[in-house]
């Protein structure tokens, strides 16, 4: 029998959290169990770890902890917490004599009146600790956190509801989440080369913990575009490769490409292998099995549509006038001819995706990418449907933006079978039509039923 | 940029061009050396994807003559180390790499080869 861990998570993305604690596990080669029953969309969560530098490793790089801490009760009132503290002495006693401590109190989704602070760490004095107490740097610090339910997001005014909170929690704290902190220090804003398509810093964290980087590891982003990704998955010691069928997206406008210069700002230029221009359906790799993981934001049409090198077929001409595949593939300024490019259909994109990432993934390397999706239409099979044999899912964490949302998709190559490259043929007769089928054109028509019917009907026709 | 690990990784990709298309031809190109972390372990990984004579090859051509013919069986550190020096540390920043059977020219510019095709080229 192990441990058991308090986890406080920071407010956001909380169904990236079990995903990411997975992968940080994997990453440092130990076991974790999530209980079946874990309900992930609550801020403190805990588990049973067999050895605390575990916890250490996992506050240390999952980017959604704020701090862990050894657990020692639970309660939906203070009485209920006190009494099973007390039975807890045996865990705690060691620090009755003669360690420097200090207590927080805090809570998720209120603020506490610094009176009742008080109260609260006086009510613990039962524990009878000795040592002196030392606000700066105490050997050790207990922490009481009470839990509010969620009021739409907003910490109400400091005294409403005070007290009334869900359930209180309390343990040791043995490690605050430093990799937190990443977050600011990957800001696009902050980053001397970005561009409209950049993901966001704390995704793009996500994003590089999901595929395992590390170092010693070859990391792949065919979509790279400004390469938001290749900067966080370098952080954590991976080499990284970039294509871009636009080279002005990698290159910006200087002479030194926006990627490298971006790179050198975050002390990574050495990781970035190479960037080349090429439209990743006809692509110049030799062989396959190379990567360790594939890392990307697939184009879906809302800032860069999704190209791909031929004519576009006459049907392509009637789109919205609003849309970016109408606005002339301008001019790369690297090359002397421009090639022309049809729309390419999210959902063949999708599957085109795991088809090559099967063919460039080493046996266990991992593909990451976002999925976009209609929010009500989304079913697990649009997920399932995409795969192909040896694939298989191992997270499936959702962003919703309400009326849609974005799936980041982790695929393990789960076989040690070789595979022929795919050969990027449109098939004619799929089954099963997922919900992110012509994605695009149902995000410019604002998802409304009836035109999203129509939509499918007019491609079912075509 | 376009260090040689990735000149040992791409290939002629025209239409029809299917045979003698690699290893790509390099010409009138400029070259610049810089540091690259040493990491053995990648280096053993990923010696098994490496085509030898074409590195060997671009290697000699770029003035660097370090690698044996064939890759050694003991990869001890010293080998390695110039294993190291050559994939990762030569940069190609400017020039051209050409299809030696079809002769197609993908341009470097600023250390970014253009891969792209053109119309008649895509199968
Ligand atoms: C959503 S953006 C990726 C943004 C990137 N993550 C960033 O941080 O800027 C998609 C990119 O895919 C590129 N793209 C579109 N179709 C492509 C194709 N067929 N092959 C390669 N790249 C393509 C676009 O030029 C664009 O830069
Ligand atoms: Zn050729």
């Amino acid at each position: 029998m192990g441990q058991q861990y308090l986890f406080w998570f920071a407010q956001v993305h909380d169904d990236f959290r079990i995903p990411e604690l997975q992968s940080v596990a994997e990453i440092h080669g130990f076991d974790l169990h999530i209980p079946q029953d874990l309900d992930a969309s609550r801020p403190f969560c805990i588990l049973e770890l067999d050895h605390e530098e575990h916890a250490r490793l996992l506050a240390r790089r999952c980017i959604l902890i704020r701090s862990v801490c050894e657990f020692y009760a639970r309660g939906s009132t203070y009485e209920e917490l006190h009494e099973r503290v007390r039975q807890q002495r045996p865990r705690w006693s060691c620090y009755i004599e003669d360690t420097s401590f200090k207590f927080i109190v805090t809570a998720y989704n209120h603020t506490i009146p610094q009176a009742r602070q008080r109260e609260v760490v006086e009510s613990f004095s039962y524990m009878d600790f000795l040592g002196k107490i030392d606000m700066k740097s105490p050997e050790i610090i207990m922490t009481c956190f009470e839990e509010y339910p969620d009021k739409h997001g907003t910490t109400r005014p400091k005294d409403e509801g005070d007290g009334e909170f869900k359930e209180v929690f309390f343990g040791r704290l043995i490690e605050e989440g430093s990799a937190r902190p990443l977050v600011k220090k990957f800001d696009v804003k902050k980053r001397l080369y970005y561009g409209n398509t950049s993901m966001e810093a704390e995704i793009s964290l996500l994003m590089a913990n999901q595929t395992l980087a590390a170092p010693g590891k070859l990391i792949y982003d065919p979509f790279i575009g400004t390469g938001s990704m290749a900067y966080t998955t370098a952080h954590f010691g991976a080499l990284v490769f970039g294509s871009d069928i636009d080279g002005r997206q990698m290159r910006g406008k200087d002479k030194q490409p926006g990627i490298i210069r971006a790179a050198s700002q975050y002390g990574v230029a050495h990781c970035i292998i190479d960037l080349c221009t090429f439209d990743v359906t006809r692509n110049p790799w030799r062989c396959g099995e190379l990567f360790d993981a594939i890392i990307t934001d697939p184009p879906y049409g809302v800032r860069a549509g999704a190209k791909r090198l031929g004519r576009k077929s006459r049907q392509d001409k009637e789109q919205p006038p609003t849309s970016p595949q109408n606005i002339a593939f301008r001019r790369p300024d690297d090359q002397p001819y421009i090639p022309p490019t049809k729309p390419y259909e999210l959902s063949s994109l999708a599957s085109d995706l795991v088809l090559l990432a099967r063919y460039m993934l080493k046996p266990q390397g991992r593909l990451v990418f976002f999925l976009p999706t209609v929010t009500d239409e989304y079913e697990e099979l649009d997920v399932q449907s995409m795969l192909c044999d040896g694939m298989e899912i191992v997270a499936n964490s959702l962003q919703n933006f309400g009326s849609w949302g974005r799936r980041l998709i982790t695929i393990r190559k789960a076989t040690t079978e070789h595979f022929a490259p795919p050969s990027f043929e449109q098939l004619d007769n799929v089954a099963h039509i997922p919900a992110h089928k012509d994605f695009r054109e149902k995000y410019f028509q604002g998802f409304k039923k009836s035109d999203v019917e129509q939509i499918s009907e007019l491609s079912d026709q075509g | 940029m376009v260090r040689l690990i990735t000149h040992n990784l791409l290939a002629c990709h025209a239409k029809g061009c299917t045979s003698n298309n690699f290893p790509l031809q390099l010409k009138d190109v400029q070259v610049e050396l810089r540091d690259a972390e040493y990491n053995a372990d990648f280096l053993r990984g990923f010696i098994s994807r490496i085509e030898w004579p074409a590195l060997v090859d671009a290697a000699r051509q770029l003035g660097d003559t370090s690698l044996p013919n064939e890759p050694p069986e003991m990869m001890d550190d010293d080998f390695l180390q110039k294993l190291h020096h050559v994939l990762l540390e030569i940069h190609i920043e400017e020039g051209a790499m050409i299809c030696p059977n079809c002769a197609h020219v993908y341009p470097i510019s600023n250390g970014i080869p253009n891969m792209l095709l053109a119309e008649h080229e895509i199968g």
